[in-house]
């Protein structure tokens, strides 16, 4: 429990933290494997590993969330048991969730003061928590307004938000799990920044990734995991990407496509002066213009929350445009519904897969074929055919390797790389001539991204206009032949994909206006 | 989840055979069955009828007049299936005792023309010879107890608790207000659109008396409400279809009494010679079937105004008074 | 007729909606205690009902008031265990198990009536009017406001009290965060379970004690299934309320209001059909609810909680 007067506490500083042979079984899965870790203070760890490797549940074991079925933790060489995250929080372990654990409703300070004794129990006493809180800004240069609400925050100070709540807990050591998925790649050099300004204080930092330049750039030292057993640990020295995404993998990985020169055609999607408003009824989309060509991919950049979800659903059809036009091959479907937008040869990824892109409690078959169930050959007047679904669904698996005990097997439990395989799947089965991919490989691991990337390139080769919406600087620079930068809902400009840098896209993507070139 | 199942369809097995036990009583025995809204003690329309038919058993004796009732059968569809399982049974007379039931039992009786039904407050036997309607004349109540009203209140202020615009509780109330204002005194009626909100009830009755009406009368299951902020704020109740005095044995002036005694001796009387319906009957002054039961006991009241009372009725009976004008 | 504009008319007429809104409060505060940390109890009907029954029962037996609110009390917590059991523990769905509570409470309170009261009708002497010194005796004023039964003056009490411990307490922002989004306040060492208990425990105990002020400070006496409703509308008005104890006030005293003014309205004989009248209060609070959004609809109302596998 941090000290009254002095948030930092007056415990025993942490100097180490050791997790040895940690082992966690869940039903049917082995989800750590005796995974060993080690983080002294003033070090940057980063825990490298994809989707379901066991990272997660790695750290849920240190913040107490779960507890292991063997193994052991030591802090200072003692050991230590979290039977609850208030154990992890009293011993000095903040954790900062990949999706913020914040309360939305409540303003800045309500959520630092959150479920810490006040000392004026039990009533609340924010303006002492104001004031401690601000000290603690001030240290590591962290902007706040510790009056506002969470939702009036972005993204950037949301984070903040959650640095500040647990360094005012008196955290030494502090997970960040995927901390920088959100940010900007400007926000992102602020927030390195404020890691490092950390470590210098003495903290422990567990710093959790997929992403291997930042892990490069940020780390002392890297654990790599994989399908749940610790697979590595390096100093950060001469460490290249590729022998990172090696051990990540467990076999060699392309993270540079050959993006071969195609034939540009007809303009096969084309937006004009586009508005669409969001949910809250206010103008999201604010007069977009686009020309998507046969056999290139448009890669549309920016920050979350800037329109590309209303963007992506009034295309779909999904969302009513306030103002503006569609034309799909020349034709306008402003106001053609998904059906219609179907038939005219588009595609759509949508960028919630498990909400709007398949149906959790249906099998494999049945979600493949829920746009074309209508027609031959999975039906002939009303009624389904089983044997051609079947094959049909088999080819498809097998094509796009989606990983799956049955064709019945229930789409809820595949794992997300292969749910959006799946999507990917279906969606190209019809050889689109328009695809909008939102998101694709969000949450994805490395293997299926990299999968998911060859066919979208392939795609391309065979002539669809792709409209790739995505948050991944590196995703957009390596595959769009175009990249349109999105911001508050306007393009900031329109610049040639091969040659853009991330420098120049971080800046348009934080509103700076670029002048636009076709 | 089947386990669970199983064990409910046998609960709900078990629990039929035991209600079905009464059907093999003996044939000797008078059976009636009775089909209500509310229940059996609910100091109004549904307690009448109990009464009536307790009283006729004791005087046949329990071996041979055999009673079973269903209560709160406020739900129509739920109605129907009590009807027609009685009538299954070989219940020699089921009596469903509301207006409501009607359709049911056009629709029921003409499947058991041994049994014998009786539909209260209803308005017609559908031409059919197993049926027969009994309700109310409770305007001639109305118009008396409207006098009993407007001679004892102090200020001519007179308030009407009612739960529905319609039934018996509106004929009551209609001849309430003419006889009160043949008397000159000013009343004031509610209604709650409710037979259960006992809070509303209270509330319309508190609402009267804030108003200055001193005097108060209405009708349905919910009048305990009323009755209650009457006795606190010691008024005056005028008690209607069931004898109301122990609710507020200081408070309750005067009931009027449904007794239903005479009719179904008559309806009973016709079933031995044969004869299962085909008839309407009233509950009248005349008849005997509707009666001023004073609270003598606990208040003392002027003889004149029982007088009055007694003199008025056999004015309604005699035709000299018409306690609903005509229109 | 009389005028509804006189002065005492007026008074009158807010003076009763002041009394009619008392179990609203009471209810109402609960329920709003309940959803505030993510629980959607529907079993509040049936709870009043379990509270109006023991109220009575304690007090037709020993005619000791305190005893009787004691009791109501006691059946609301017991009933509130019973609740949170099933929703917050055995994570069943909320809306069914709460009007399944309610089938539950007043199915038993009926069943208690008859074999305990033999199902007649009795009264006892409830809470009586306790006139304020001083203040009790300004005209108008006096008798409207300060000339109430204890009950009523604590419903209203209730609501500062409320807005006190919801908002000025660290236990009413583990409250909201709770109701808001539990992970978080898991993650920062809250017991999601233990607050959902307190709450729905809370709630329903207060919803017992509205039941009793309908049986023995009000009416006065029992009836089965005598509450008619009001715990739904308790629910209701939560919803209308925006979460907000001062909301909850405005709600139960404009629906008491409007049924105050609408049943003055017959009794003065001002010409509008009775079912009308009636629907009044009802149609308000619909129409409300359709233009009532809130920032503050706790975003984990009816949704068990359980600490996500990723």
């Amino acid at each position: 429990m941090p000290d009254k007067n002095n948030p930092a506490g007056s415990k025993q500083p942490m100097n180490r933290l050791q997790m040895i042979d940690i082992t966690k079984q869940f039903p049917g899965v082995l989800a750590n494997d005796h995974v060993n870790l080690d983080v002294s203070a003033g070090e940057i760890l980063a825990l490298l590993g994809e989707n379901g490797a066991g990272k997660s549940t790695l750290m849920k074991q240190l913040y107490g969330l779960y507890q292991p079925d063997s193994g052991k933790i030591l802090i200072n060489e003692k050991e230590c048991h979290f039977s609850s995250p208030t154990d992890a929080i009293h011993a000095g372990i903040g954790m900062i969730h990949q999706h913020f654990m914040l309360v939305s409703n409540l303003t800045v300070r309500e959520n630092v003061a959150l479920g810490l004794k006040s000392s004026k129990q039990p009533f609340l006493d924010l303006n002492t928590v104001e004031k401690k809180m601000m000290e603690i800004c001030d240290t590591y240069n962290l902007k706040l307004n510790p009056r506002a609400f969470i939702w009036q925050l972005s993204v950037g100070e949301q984070q903040r938000v959650e640095i500040v709540k647990t360094l005012y807990r008196g955290a030494d050591l502090l997970i960040l799990d995927e901390p920088t998925a959100v940010l900007t790649p400007q926000e992102v050099d602020e927030f390195f920044l404020i890691l490092k300004k950390m470590a210098q204080e003495k903290h422990l930092i567990i710093f959790i990734s997929h992403k291997l330049n930042e892990v490069l750039a940020i780390s002392d030292r890297v654990t790599i995991l994989r399908d749940g057993r610790s697979v590595g640990q390096r100093e950060n020295k001469n460490l290249t990407k590729t022998e990172l995404a090696q051990m990540m993998v467990g076999r060699p990985v392309v993270l540079q496509y050959d993006r071969e020169a195609t034939v540009v055609g007809d303009v096969k999607l084309k937006i004009e002066d586009l508005w669409v408003k969001n949910d809250w009824n206010e103008d999201q989309v604010k007069g977009i213009s686009l020309e998507i060509r046969s056999g290139e991919i448009l890669g549309l950049a920016g920050v979350s929350g800037n329109g590309q979800r209303e963007l992506a659903e009034a295309l779909a059809g999904l969302r009513k445009c306030s103002k503006g036009h569609i034309e799909i091959e020349k034709k306008d479907m402003t106001k053609a519904s998904p059906y219609e937008r179907i038939l005219a040869g588009q595609s759509y990824i949508p960028e919630e897969r498990n909400k709007e892109g398949i149906v959790r409690e249906f099998d494999i078959m049945e979600n493949f074929i829920l746009e074309d169930h209508d027609k031959i050959p999975y039906s002939k007047h009303l009624i389904l055919n089983f044997s051609n679904i079947a094959t049909a669904t088999r080819k498809a698996v097998d094509d796009f390797s989606v990983k799956t005990p049955t064709l019945t097997t229930k789409v809820k439990n595949l794992s997300g790389g292969n749910i959006q395989k799946l999507i990917l799947a279906r969606e190209l089965n019809r050889n689109p001539k328009i695809l909008i991919a939102a998101q694709p490989t969000r949450g994805v691991d490395i293997g299926a991204t990299e999968y998911i990337h060859r066919r979208l390139l392939k795609q391309r080769k065979e002539g669809t206009a792709t409209l790739l919406i995505s948050e991944d600087l590196d995703e957009i620079r390596a595959l769009s032949d175009r990249i349109a930068v999105i911001f508050e809902g306007r393009i900031m400009g329109i610049v040639d994909g091969p040659t853009a840098t991330a420098e120049k896209l971080g800046l348009m993507m934080a509103g700076a206006q670029e002048e636009i070139q076709i | 989840m089947s386990k669970k199942f199983s064990i409910m369809i046998l609960f709900v097995c078990v629990v039929m055979t035991l209600l079905s036990v009464p059907v093999l009583a003996e044939d000797e025995v008078f059976q009636v069955a009775m089909v209500m809204p509310s229940k059996i003690n609910d100091y109004s329309f549904s307690q009448s009828m109990y009464e009536a038919l307790k009283v006729l058993q004791s005087e046949a004796g329990e071996d041979s007049f055999e009673i079973v009732y269903s209560e709160d059968m406020f739900n129509v569809a739920d109605a129907r299936e009590a009807i027609r399982d009685y009538a299954d049974m070989g219940f020699d007379l089921v009596i469903a005792h509301g207006s409501q039931y009607g359709t049911s039992i056009q629709e029921i009786a003409p499947d058991y023309p041994e049994t014998a039904f009786a539909w209260g407050n209803g308005t017609d036997f559908f031409g059919l010879d197993n049926v027969s309607v009994y309700q109310a004349s409770a305007e001639q109540g109305g118009y008396v107890f409207g006098q009993i009203a407007a001679a004892v209140s102090e200020n001519g202020k007179l308030g009407v608790c009612g739960p529905v615009e319609s039934g018996d509780a509106k004929t009551y109330i209609d001849g309430f207000k003419n006889g009160a204002a043949e008397a000159g005194a000013e009343v004031s009626v509610t209604y709650t659109s409710s037979f259960s909100d006992v809070s509303l009830m209270s509330a319309a009755a508190e609402t009267h008396m804030d108003e200055g009406a001193m005097v108060l009368t209405g009708t349905s299951q919910s009048i305990p409400g009323a009755v209650s902020v009457v006795k606190e704020r010691d008024g005056l109740w005028l008690g209607v279809q069931w004898d109301t005095i122990p609710l507020a044995p200081e408070n309750v002036l005067v009931s009027l009494v449904y007794d239903w005694t005479p009719i179904l001796d008559e309806i009973i009387g016709n079933m031995a010679e044969g004869v299962y319906g085909g008839a309407a009957y009233d509950l009248t002054f005349e008849n005997g079937g509707l009666q001023i039961l004073w609270n003598t006991e606990n208040l003392d009241i002027d003889q004149e105004l029982i007088d009055m009372a007694d003199d008025l009725a056999q004015k309604i009976v005699d035709g000299e008074i018409v306690p609903l004008p005509a229109g | 007729m009389g005028n509804l504009f006189s002065t005492a008319t007026i008074f009158g007429i807010i003076g009763m909606a002041i009394r009619l809104a008392m179990p609203y409060l009471y209810a109402g505060l609960g329920e709003l205690f309940n959803q505030a940390a993510g629980c959607f109890n529907l079993g509040v009907e049936g709870i009043m009902m379990m509270g109006a029954f023991s109220a009575f029962y304690v007090v037709y037996q020993t005619g000791n008031l305190l005893l009787g609110i004691i009791a109501a009390a006691v059946v609301g917590l017991l009933m509130g265990l019973i609740m949170s059991l099933i929703s917050v523990t055995f994570k069943a769905a909320q809306g069914i198990s709460g009007i399944g509570l309610t089938m539950f409470g007043v199915g038993l309170s009926s069943l208690l009536f008859k074999t305990l009261l033999q199902g007649t009708v009795l009264s006892v002497s409830g809470f009586t009017p306790i006139k304020i010194p001083f203040l009790g005796d300004i005209p108008y004023i006096g008798e409207t406001f300060f000339q109430n039964n204890l009950m009523v003056y604590l419903a209203y009490c209730l609501i500062p009290v409320c807005s006190i411990v919801l908002y000025k307490t660290t236990l009413g922002l583990k409250i909201r965060s709770v109701g808001q989004n539990p992970q978080a306040a898991d993650t920062l060492g809250v017991s999601v379970i233990k607050i959902r208990y307190l709450c729905v425990c809370i709630g329903s105990i207060l919803a017992g004690i509205a039941g009793a002020t309908f049986s023995i400070a009000n009416i006065n006496m029992f009836q089965e299934k005598m509450t008619n409703g009001t715990g739904y509308i308790a629910v209701a008005l939560v919803y209308f309320s925006g979460w907000k104890p001062k909301g909850v006030l405005f709600g139960a005293l404009l629906f008491s209001f409007v049924n105050a003014l609408q049943l003055r309205m017959q009794v003065l004989g001002i010409n509008i059909p009775s079912d009308i009248a009636m629907m009044l209060p009802y149609i308000l609070t619909i129409v409300t609810l359709i233009f009532v959004q809130s920032r503050d609809a706790p975003a984990a109302l009816s949704v068990p909680y359980e600490r996500s596998e990723n």
